[in-house]
């Protein structure tokens, strides 16, 4: 009797966790259809999407943070706030010295994060907050508070026009290229996460940092490499977010950090690292989307929409680290 | 005469107090209408906010946890008393909005302890949810206090009775104080060090780990509460993002005060002291002038540096785990060189 009853159990423990967050994306998808006709639509399908591609490029290049077994990089709003004021800033030498700009920033932001944090074992949640609190501060002195605009830094040689259109440029005239971008980098970090030497060394780096140090893995380097990563697709966020807003300004991004958090770890890359992928951490953010859709469907208003929210990520990682937990694959 | 060693625990040991000291000398000397009644009294008010709410982040951190709710707890608690003041009266509205905050702290709790989700998770979650709550009972809109007689307590808690000591800081003030004898002369109050420091070692004690956790977020939650309850009472007045600002602040003045991410380490009182240091450093450097970015800037600075100079200590203390360098220092390098070679040719001989 009590066998029968522990082996359904892990029936639907084993269910969670190979379908994971996919299994939710399905529910939501059946709900969508239930609630609103309009829910299947293309036009409402892609505004879905659209409305989750900025999120979706932070968290595949955060989830190599979490994967790492660092917790998370609070520092990602100011960095995409940061990158995108120097792309404007630079907007006056052109579009792609704006984008060259914004680049580094997050290359710069990465390297010292990931020199702390990796070589001298700085904790990252304090770590990176204090890092956030020097670039915020920095931005907004360097600026004086103000927003700047593309429009306006750009004028003199036209780039500012073609920055404001790289939110909204559109492939073939359907396809929207911050998806393309997001495809991209989430097919290629697939890739650098299960198929490079350096994933499979993140993956020992995360699960057990000592074990992985002991092997004579370079946990610095490894580590390192992962704040960069990460910095990077916040980088490029950033600037698509300047260009989706049409203005930079410090504030920029917030909230981007903790969202991007519940993404990557609703989407099955657990905090104790080593454990998860890229296929559903773009699982997490299109679950995501598709709540915030379906809820707005079904006329609840923003107020009691991040209630639900709290409560399906306190839920969704609970049930998913208790069926890890019994399927005796996790201690955490 | 003191040796080097001394001088480098000396320093570490007091760290905060140094600091406070050091930035308060600099702030009297060079700042303008900084040393002052007044002055002190608006610095006492605006540091006893975060520094009473810093008690439970603190004793969170102790046990090895982390606790982000704090934030919309401070915002919850002000919005309570207001919205409560007019059918429970003051003294029914603050217990409420304690009560309200020790149950978030006590879902906190459950669900790390019990349930087993990370505190990180957790806290996150019901930092929205609490948010959320927040903004559905007041619709977005800030509280007020109404009616004349209303105002008598307000009038009461921001005027200072002894020297710059409002009632309001000399109650936050003794709340600390009170929790750190608890926490540190008082065999339950030690057992959270225990806790966090050293599982095992409280699970071979007898030490309940899980319910110490729990009441740790209770303290946590209910001591948010009441700094939030407090602060709108003071200006009553209770906006909907009172919070907002404050776990940035209260983060870099526990971490600053020497608590340490992995738990079992640092003191109530000198997380409070820490937020004392940032208020002086903010109030100062508004004195000069200069606008609320630089104090972002400044308080950013600090901690990073907090935080470099801890992980580069530990750094350095790992670099020669595993050493014995009074062997070493026996031999002579020519020997240590002969044993490396030897050691070189048989693992090639292998």
């Amino acid at each position: 009797m009590s066998e029968d009853r522990t082996l359904r159990q892990n029936r639907f423990s084993v269910l969670i966790s190979v379908l994971g967050i996919y299994f939710l994306a399905a529910i939501l998808l059946i709900v969508g259809v239930m609630v609103s006709e309009r829910f299947l639509s293309a036009a409402n399908m892609l505004s879905v999407v659209g409305g989750v591609t900025i999120l979706g490029l932070v968290a595949v290049g955060a989830a190599f943070v979490t994967y790492s077994g660092h917790f998370a990089d609070l520092s990602i709003p100011t960095t995409m706030a940061f990158s995108g004021v120097m792309a404007v800033e630079a907007l006056q030498f052109g579009i792609v010295a704006a984008i060259f700009t914004g680049l580094l920033v997050g290359l710069l932001i990465g390297l010292i994060n990931g020199f702390v944090i990796g070589k001298f074992r700085a904790n990252p949640i304090v770590w990176t907050l204090a890092m956030a609190f020097v670039t915020r501060g920095l931005m907004r002195w360097i600026w004086s508070n103000r927003q700047i605009y593309p429009e306006v830094e750009g004028a003199a040689t036209g780039a500012g026009q073609h920055f404001v259109n790289l939110y909204r440029y559109h492939l073939l005239g359907v396809i929207p290229m911050t998806v393309v971008v997001l495809a991209a980098f989430a097919i290629g970090l697939h890739f650098v996460m299960k198929q490079s030497s350096f994933g499979r060394q993140l993956q020992i780096t995360g699960a057990s940092f000592e074990a992985a140090r002991l092997s004579g893995i370079n946990v610095s380097r490894n580590v390192g490499l992962a704040f960069l990563i990460c910095a990077m697709t916040a980088a490029v966020a950033g600037i698509f977010l300047t260009s989706l807003s049409r203005v930079g300004a410090y504030y920029m991004g917030e909230g981007y950090d903790f969202a991007a958090v519940t993404a990557v770890v609703i989407g099955g890359v657990t905090l104790a690292g080593g454990r998860g992928s890229i296929v559903g951490v773009i699982g997490g953010v299109l679950v995501i989307g598709l709540m915030r859709n379906v809820m707005t469907l079904m006329g609840i208003d923003t107020f009691a929409q991040t209630i639900v929210t709290g409560a399906v990520f306190i839920l969704a990682v609970g049930i998913q680290s208790n069926s890890l937990r019994r399927l005796g694959r996790d201690d955490a | 005469m003191p040796s080097q060693t001394d001088v480098v625990t000396f320093v570490n040991r007091y760290r905060i107090l140094l600091l406070l000291a050091l930035v308060f000398l600099f702030m009297a000397l060079f700042a303008p209408r900084f040393l002052n009644m007044f002055n002190m009294t608006i610095i006492m008010k605006s540091a006893s906010l975060n520094a009473m709410a810093a008690i439970g982040f603190t004793i969170v951190l102790i046990c090895g946890h982390l606790d982000l709710s704090v934030s919309s707890t401070i915002s919850l608690g002000a919005v309570l008393v207001i919205g409560f003041r007019p059918d429970l009266g003051w003294s029914g509205a603050i217990v409420a909005a304690v009560a309200a905050g020790g149950v978030v702290g006590l879902v906190n709790g459950l669900l790390v302890a019990k349930a087993r989700i990370h505190s990180f998770i957790v806290t996150i979650g019901t930092l929205t949810i609490v948010q959320g709550i927040i903004y559905v009972y007041t619709g977005g809109a800030a509280l007020n206090v109404t009616g004349a007689l209303d105002f008598a307590l307000a009038d009461f808690l921001e005027d200072p009775i002894l020297l710059f000591f409002p009632p309001r800081v000399i109650i936050t003030i003794l709340v600390i104080v009170g929790f750190e004898v608890f926490f540190l002369r008082t065999k339950p109050g030690r057992n959270f060090y225990m806790v966090g420091g050293n599982r095992e070692t409280a699970w071979l004690a007898g030490v309940k780990a899980d319910a110490y956790v729990i009441w740790a977020f209770i303290i946590s939650g209910c001591a948010a509460a009441l700094s939030g309850a407090l602060f709108a009472i003071g200006i009553s007045s209770a906006t909907t993002d009172l919070g907002v600002n404050s776990l940035m602040i209260i983060v870099a003045a526990t971490i600053i005060g020497g608590a340490s991410m992995n738990g079992g380490k640092g003191q109530v009182l000198y997380s409070g002291i820490a937020v004392l240091m940032l208020t002086v450093l903010f109030n100062g450097l508004n004195r000069f002038g200069v606008g609320s970015e630089f104090r972002i800037l400044a308080s950013g600075v600090i901690l990073a540096s907090v935080v470099l100079y801890e992980a580069y200590s530990n750094y350095k203390k790992e670099r020669i785990r595993g050493q014995r360098p009074e062997l070493l220092k026996e031999l002579d390098p020519q020997q240590l060189k002969n044993v490396a070679s030897s050691l070189k040719t048989r693992k090639l001989q292998e």
